[in-house]
């Protein structure tokens, strides 16, 4: 018995020359040539060496684990039937690329070529070594990728793209779906691996997802396989290279279909819907393919169709669920693959010596090659049928079964004879093959004086001829006992008594074949000549699959198009609309699930005047609401006035930090979105064309209220919902306990902030940080739109005015304007700087801090510049606002950092108190040195901002390049 | 955990912070400098993601016992202080972050980060942030580090101006700003019905409030909710996603690839950690919307990538559909499930990456329609012009072949995207599947999903087929486009991740479930939070 | 008092919302800018109302019960900072979005009014 352990070489074998191929020069074409030649032969030698042992009835198994929690192991699986088909695999490998050593061009990169085929190569054995299911489907997807690869191999041409588009697209849906169906199998089983599956038939069978799972796989099989209604990808995969036809798509993957419907055929078949469904599919198959190849012009069209129809043939067997059938299933899909390839391969060399495949232009070359002449015309026989060939055998094992079929449907009386009809046509497109190609009058015009191949490319068909008559003369004696190890592999139990005796007397499948040559050759007779005319096959013809596929795509991606315009939008409104419209559903919710109640805490009764702030506060809320499209200033007013309302509520509740902070946030914001206003267009009243507001503007406002309402009315109620409530008691005990003894403050926001939670102002200031970087960055690329850019209304009649006077010059007004209020704001400046010290000293026990000084520190720079300007202020005082900021981040890291030095975690802080005089006792705790980073960064920050936003206004412009969509001015 | 070691779980979020502060007091001249130090500084928290994993796994091994590790900032007790916790799960999202993120910074150097000034600081913060959010273990915290994750992306977006990333980030921070104004209202109601904000202490006490407050704690989880699904780009809260991606500079699209899974994480925390079986009142309140939703998500995003007109569409859509199979997945729950979610995260996240760092390469040649516009030039002489303004060839040696290097990982891509073997995509959606196929009855919306994981697969397979047939297949009459190691090397690494994802799923899978389960008993995590072996003394 | 505040806290958001849902980019800013204003009470009142006692706490030992919540002050602090930090921000963006595209709407093309 030979090694298990050789199965992963000779599956990681092909893998590897594929490799290796990859990187070969561009025209190796020999070197190339030579390696997969001799990784495949070698692949073949040694798991010929496997049959001793699988004779015996033995299946070799390897498992690796992988994804073993998944059951997912890499199992390979040998068995009779698995053997049969890895030597189809490997045998004909080794042939095609010998024939494709001469086949291929010498400019051509074959090294690519070779590459993807071995790589092909390697997965259909990995697909054919699967003991997984799994890894079956695994593999299985990988031929459809490497198939497409191959299809595309001459990807300049458009028929090789649309081809292996069509190609991959097909099969990896069928991949997609068999995957699933094998997961429900797995499901069923409790197990993906494939003997325990095989050993679940019945309760599979009798499992509700039966049916399901059976479709799904089906649905794979069927697209790999081409079957009707998905062959229609097939032909168009011609556009691949012969060798690549003659492999994939007649040998090897088209059977991958075949392949898994046989390895299932224990545990699905027998069923009535495995019978509808697939022996339908088959016949259909069958039939439509041979009808179509009839009228081919192009041959390898014809190859590609009549391959359809064998495969229907065997698929239309395994529908049958009988045993016998079964065998013959096997038994065509081993004779097809020889026949088929050779008469590929043949007819690759006639395009090669003659340059066309067009039937109507070729006819009687069996003198210019009579060996491939021969050869082909025995392949096609074989093909068709002919007695003492393989094809024969088989043909008449499926016209037995024919006759045999008992499922009680009507199927059973038309089976026979439309079983004869298939073979009519198969006949009918065989001679027509032979006929019109060698047969004949020497042609008229051909691209090219055609001669005989050089032998090696011949020979590659010779061996599988003469493999066809050796199997066809003395059957018993070549396949019959592989043929026997594999079906007892699948069959086990169940294998039937067959004979593959040429002579079984006269019976009526002996009748049946009889009359599908004579027919044939009838036919062919009588309509030979005509069948050149044809452009398309009569009837089915019109079904055309290829534009069907692409129409359905495109219907596919224009309803797409058409779902994404409704269901998504590029709209900022809609966008926040749905924002608000989620929320307030996200919000409502588990109220009206559970109820909305008002906590059992009393109202603290209302302090008037407090009330009546708040109606101020409110009135100006909805003026600014109201008024902020047209009189934008005035909105802002009104919006500090509730800026303002808020702080004094602050103070009001016991906040004063808050109100502090706010405050001077209000300021620098309010400062900050003046300076933004003068590069705001100029806004006029909308002018609607039939004089009036239109109705979908009402509409639009009108929605906007409610939900505006509703969101505030929400916004109201949870609110009071919350303050209706009892606290619990929580972390804020705490704090006011450890606040002095722990934090060494006895403002207990502060420590919060700079001790227990310091870590969120550290990120606090981060986010500063990045805004500031972000802000300058955008600002030097500022650019204002052109009406804008000019100076102000009233700064052009100062100039104007100096101009007009002799003894001034332009631009003294403006210099000199505002010069009583700048002496006392060049004054104020030190006096502020002075108080955000101040405020960030004492920050840790009263109110104030280091963002609050930061703040303050920024607004004194912000009055100097308004008072003297921004050009005298930077002729005084250099601010590197950066520099400020890095240096504020790095000190609050660092004396975060210095905890470690004593072990502690980061930001861990130490603290005693520092006497100063007239001040007094300052606390020196390492929070204020965190505090003093603060600072930095929030007044470089801050500044940064302010400065960047300020010099827009005093930078002479470059003459703005005329920008996209220039400017359409005030909307 | 003693000596310096403790302090590695902080690292990952100063290490960045400081050296980006470092790099601001150095002057934009310094380019060389400011590439070095930052791309060793991501060098580095890729090697602390990895001691962490380390860490927390006690030396890399499977037992479900590893307790997770706990820092505690300032030395306060928790809940009091902010704690850093790192488990399984965030150790897990920090080395998937600070891959990304040196790839991405390594791609930048082909010639993004010279298209304007701070793009290494914003950078680093960005990584500041999204590390800082897989670590805290405390909500207002996670505020905090949102917002810093946010600005910097801004500024990332920015990053390069023109008028197309302006407008686009616009929308960006507009809806940011309002969903963080949510976020704190979420915060504010969920402390006011519990008193605390640590994310363990919240576990605790959620159980335990009465009835009467459930509906104001559900509310306030559900508003805060919305700001982690916003972030995901849950339908129909993501349309803004797509757009900002694609107007983004690449690499900075590549690492936004993170983006969306910081929300994911969040949600699959808190929902295991405050709403998981155990909640009492509250429990899996949220499951069935989760669900919805992300089918929902998955839908949209499926119909994103059949409408693209450019890859970059199809990236963007692709994001929204990873989202909503995540989210979907969270909402269904269970061990298998979450381990295999967590899978997908990690597989689709690196995969989405690589496509937003090769579609630049791929399309060089063709101008596609709506191609973001290049850098524009600035209108005002200003400090840094003179270093930023010259724009020399990027040192680019035409490799031959190029097409050939670009179609390989492009197909990889399309593989990885789309769920097709032999890459890690088809691993993570088989293993979505077969956890979903788990439960002995599959329930309706199960079965939904995996039509839809099927469905979006398909359709990421046909879009990204004809772009790349498009784009790299058919004869073009120009050079091929000339592609510097720069670019290709990042992209290979990222694919070649992937493939070691593949490779070893085995023990990968194995970490992911044990992190499943570890997500699944909050005890754990609370204990190691709450009731830590040796509490530190409070200050001093 | 806790019906005043919160209907307070209902016009600013009500307001916001309204402004937040127009067309024009300065608008928008203005609207966020009440919104934050609403937020900020909105923790505040997360916290209970408490009249005239500012947690500022005595060296000695300390009853938390007649001291205002200090966190959500805290949270609020945080808060005001990083909305100040982002207004500013999106100021500029809307500026630069204005001059780019020439208009400020929202979607850097006039749409309706």
């Amino acid at each position: 018995m030979t090694d298990a352990r050789l199965l992963p070489i000779i599956l990681l074998l092909p893998f590897l020359g594929s490799l290796g191929a990859a990187f070969l020069p561009t025209l190796g074409r020999n070197k190339a040539a030579a390696l997969s030649g001799i990784v495949t032969l070698a692949g073949l030698i040694s798991m010929a060496c496997f049959y001793p042992a699988l004779a015996q009835g033995e299946t070799v198994r390897l498992v690796i684990p992988w994804l073993s929690s998944l059951d997912f192991d890499l199992t390979l699986r040998l068995n009779g039937f698995s053997w049969l088909f890895s030597i189809l695999v490997l045998g004909i490998g080794v042939l095609v690329v010998l024939y494709a050593r001469y086949y291929m061009s010498p400019e051509d990169p074959v090294p690519r070529f070779f590459s993807f085929l071995l790589a092909f190569m390697g997965s259909m054995l990995g697909m054919v070594l699967s003991g997984n299911l799994i890894q079956i489907a695994f593999f299985w997807e990988l031929t459809s990728l490497f198939s497409f690869l191959l299809i595309g191999y001459w990807h300049h041409n458009q028929s090789a793209r649309d081809g292996a588009r069509m190609a991959l697209v097909v099969t990896a849906f069928g991949g997609l779906c068999l995957l699933v169906g094998f997961m429900l199998l797995g499901h069923i089983v409790g197990s993906y691996d494939v003997d325990r599956v095989l050993r679940a038939g019945s309760l599979i069978r009798g499992h509700a997802l039966y049916l399901p799972a059976l479709i799904l796989i089906l649905i794979g099989a069927f697209t790999k396989s081409a079957q009707f209604p998905f062959h229609f990808w097939l032909p168009h995969a011609m556009a691949a290279p012969t060798p690549v036809s003659a492999y994939l798509h007649s040998a090897t993957m088209v059977k991958a279909g075949i392949y898994v419907l046989i390895l299932l055929w224990p545990v699905l078949a027998g069923t009535q819907a495995w019978y509808l469904i697939v022996a339908t599919a088959g016949l259909a198959t069958l039939l439509v393919g041979a009808w179509a190849a009839i009228f081919q012009q192009d041959l390898k069209g014809l190859l590609a169709y009549s391959t359809i129809s064998h495969l229907g043939l065997i698929t239309l067997l395994l529908g049958l669920g009988s045993p016998l059938a079964a065998v013959a299933a096997i038994f065509h899909t081993v004779n097809h693959a020889t026949f088929k390839a050779s008469l590929f391969m043949a007819v690759g060399i006639i395009d090669h010596e003659t340059g066309t495949r067009d039937l109507s232009k070729l006819s009687g070359l069996a003198r210019f090659m009579p060996i491939t002449a021969t050869l082909a015309m025995v392949a096609a026989a074989a093909m068709a049928g002919v007695p003492l060939l393989n094809g024969f055998l088989s043909k008449e094992m499926f016209l037995a079964e024919a006759l045999e079929a008992h499922s009680g449907t009507i199927l059973d009386s038309m089976l026979p004879v439309l079983a004869t009809l298939a073979s009519v046509f198969s006949v009918l497109y065989s001679v027509r093959f032979i006929h019109q190609t060698f047969l004949g009058p020497a042609p008229p015009d051909l691209p090219h004086e055609p001669h005989e191949a050089p032998h090696w490319m011949r020979f590659p068909i010779e061996v599988l001829v003469l493999l066809c008559l050796l199997v066809g003369i003395i059957p018993a004696l070549t396949i019959g006992p592989f043929l026997g190890t594999a079906v007892h592999s699948v069959l086990g139990a169940r294998t039937p008594s067959y004979s593959l005796a040429i002579w079984h007397g006269f019976s009526l499948p002996m009748l049946m074949s009889a009359t599908a040559l004579i027919g044939g050759v009838t036919l062919y007779a009588l309509f030979g000549a005509r069948l050149n005319t044809f452009t398309q096959s009569p009837i089915i013809g019109y079904f055309k699959g290829r534009r069907t596929f692409e129409i359905v795509l495109a219907a596919i991606i224009d309803g797409a198009r058409v779902l994404h315009r409704l269901f998504g939008t590029r709209q900022l409104q809609v966008q926040l609309r749905l924002l608000a419209i989620t929320a307030i559903i996200a919000g409502a919710l588990p109220f009206l699930n559970l109820g909305y109640t008002r906590g059992p805490r009393p109202d603290t009764l209302v302090d008037p005047s407090f009330a009546l702030l708040w109606m101020v506060a409110g009135a100006s809320a909805i003026g600014a609401a109201w008024q902020a499209k047209f009189h934008r200033l005035a909105a802002l007013m009104l919006i500090g006035v509730c800026g303002l309302v808020t702080c004094i509520s602050f103070v009001w509740l016991s906040a004063p930090d808050l109100a502090l902070t706010q405050l001077l946030v209000e300021i620098v914001t309010l400062v900050l979105l003046l300076l933004g206003l003068r590069w705001l267009p100029k806004r006029l009243p909308d002018i609607w064309p039939e004089g009036h507001k239109p109705l979908r503007v009402y509409v639009r406002r009108g929605r906007d209220l409610m939900l505006a309402l509703l969101g505030g009315g929400g916004t109201a109620l949870l609110a009071y919902a919350m303050m209706t409530r009892d606290a619990t008691d929580g972390l804020s005990r705490y704090f006011m306990e450890h606040a002095y003894p722990g934090g060494g403050g006895t403002n207990v926001v502060n420590v919060i902030l700079v001790d227990f939670r310091a870590f969120d102002t550290y990120g606090e200031i981060t986010v500063l940080a990045i805004v500031a970087l972000t802000v300058f960055t955008l600002l030097r690329r500022f650019r204002p739109a052109a009406e804008s850019v000019e100076l102000p209304e009233q700064q052009r009649r100062q100039n104007a005015a100096d101009e007009a006077r002799e003894d001034r010059d332009r631009g003294d007004t403006v210099r000199h304007y505002l010069l009583i209020p700048r002496v006392l704001m060049e004054w104020l400046f030190p006096v502020i700087v002075t108080g955000a010290l101040y405020l960030l000293v004492r920050g840790h026990d009263l109110p104030g801090g280091g963002f609050a000084a930061g703040v303050t520190a920024s607004i004194g720079i912000i009055v100097l510049y308004m008072a003297s300007g921004t050009r005298s202020v930077e002729s005084r005082l250099i601010v590197q606002p950066v520099r400020w900021v890095s240096a504020g981040l790095l000190c609050a890291t660092a004396t975060g950092a210095a905890a470690w030095l004593f072990g502690y975690p980061f930001l861990t802080s130490d603290f005693s108190y520092l006497h100063l005089p007239i001040i007094g006792a300052v606390p020196m705790a390492s929070a204020l040195l965190f505090d003093i980073g603060v600072f930095a960064v929030v007044v470089g920050t801050t500044v940064l901002i302010l400065i960047a936003l300020a010099h827009q206004s005093i930078r002479s412009p470059r003459p703005p390049r005329p920008p996209e969509g220039a400017d359409e001015g005030a909307g | 955990m003693s000596g310096w070691m403790q302090h590695l779980i902080v690292a990952p979020i100063l290490l960045p912070l400081a050296v980006s502060g470092l790099l601001l007091a150095f002057d934009e001249r310094r380019r060389t400098l400011k590439r070095v130090v930052s791309l060793a500084t991501v060098g580095v928290l890729v090697g602390i993601a990895v001691m962490l994993l380390w860490l927390v796994t006690d030396g890399f091994s499977l037992d479900p016992e590893a307790a997770p590790r706990v820092y505690r900032l300032g030395n306060w007790p928790a809940p009091f202080g902010i704690v850093l916790v790192a488990d399984r799960l965030s150790a897990l999202m920090l080395l998937l972050t600070s891959l990304l993120g040196f790839t991405a910074l390594f791609y930048s150097m082909a010639r993004w980060d010279r298209s304007g000034p701070r793009f290494h600081v914003l950078f680093l913060l960005l990584l500041t942030g999204v590390n800082g959010a897989f670590l805290t273990g405390d909500i207002f915290n996670l505020f905090v580090f949102f917002e810093v994750l946010l600005a910097a992306s801004y500024g990332l977006v920015l990053h390069g101006s023109g008028t197309e990333r302006t407008s686009a980030s616009l929308h960006y921070i507009t809806i940011n700003i309002a969903t963080s104004l949510l976020f704190l209202i979420g915060v504010a109601m969920i402390y006011a019905t519990t008193g605390t904000l640590n994310m363990a202490d919240l576990a605790t006490r959620i159980p335990a409030v009465p009835s009467a407050n459930l509906a104001l704690l559900e509310s306030g989880a559900a508003i805060l909710g919305m700001a982690f699904l916003v972030k995901s780009g849950m339908w129909p809260l993501g349309f803004w996603l797509s757009r900002t991606y694609a107007a983004a500079a690449p690499p900075v699209a590549a690492l936004f690839a993170i983006m969306t899974k910081v929300g994911i994480y969040i949600i699959l925390r808190l929902t295991s950690l405050l709403f998981g079986d155990a909640s009492g009142g509250a429990a899996g309140f949220t499951d069935n919307w989760l669900i919805w939703a992300g089918l929902a998500t998955i839908a949209f995003g499926t119909i994103g990538i059949l409408s693209a007109r450019t890859l970059s569409q199809i990236a963007g859509h692709y994001l929204l559909v990873s989202s909503g199979i995540l989210l979907a997945s969270i909402g269904i729950g269970g061990h298998a499930v979450t381990a295999a979610l967590l899978f997908y995260l990690v597989s689709s996240t690196l995969a989405v990456g690589a496509l937003y760092l090769i579609i630049e390469p791929v399309a060089r040649n063709v101008e596609e329609d709506d191609m973001v516009p290049g850098i524009s030039e600035p209108v005002f002489d200003d400090e840094y012009t003179g270093a930023l303004e010259e724009d020399e060839d990027e040192a680019g040696i035409v490799i031959p072949g190029t097409i050939a290097v670009l179609g390989g990982a492009f197909i990889f891509c399309t593989l990885l995207l789309s769920g097709l073997p032999p890459l890690s995509g088809f691993i993570a959606k088989f293993a979505i599947i077969d956890a979903l196929f788990q439960h002995t009855s599959i329930a309706p919306t199960s079965w939904l999903l995996i039509a839809l994981v099927i469905c979006s697969g398909l359709a990421t397979l046909i879009g990204l087929t004809r772009a790349g047939i498009d784009l790299l297949w058919t004869p073009a009459e120009d050079r091929p486009p000339r592609l510097s190691v720069i670019e290709v090397a990042p992209i290979g690494l990222l694919l070649a991740t992937c493939l070691a994802l593949m490779l070893s799923a085995g023990p990968i899978f194995l970490y992911m479930e044990t992190t499943a389960i570890g997500l699944a008993d909050r005890s754990a995590y609370i204990e190691a939070v709450l009731h830590p072996p040796h509490v530190g003394e409070a200050g001093s | 008092m806790e019906i005043v505040l919160a209907l307070a806290i209902g016009i600013l958001t009500a307001s916001g919302l309204w402004l937040l849902f127009r067309p024009r980019t300065f608008q928008v800013v203005l609207g966020l800018a009440l919104l934050s204003y609403a937020v900020n009470l909105f923790i505040l009142a997360a916290g209970r109302l408490r009249i005239g006692a500012p947690p500022i706490v005595g060296k000695g030992t300390v009853d938390p019960a007649v001291y205002a919540d200090p966190v959500p002050q805290a949270l609020i602090l945080t808060a005001i900072v990083i909305s100040f930090a982002t207004t500013a921000l999106l100021l500029v963006v809307l500026l630069a979005s204005r001059g780019l595209t020439g208009t400020d709407h929202v979607d850097g093309e006039e749409g309706e009014p």
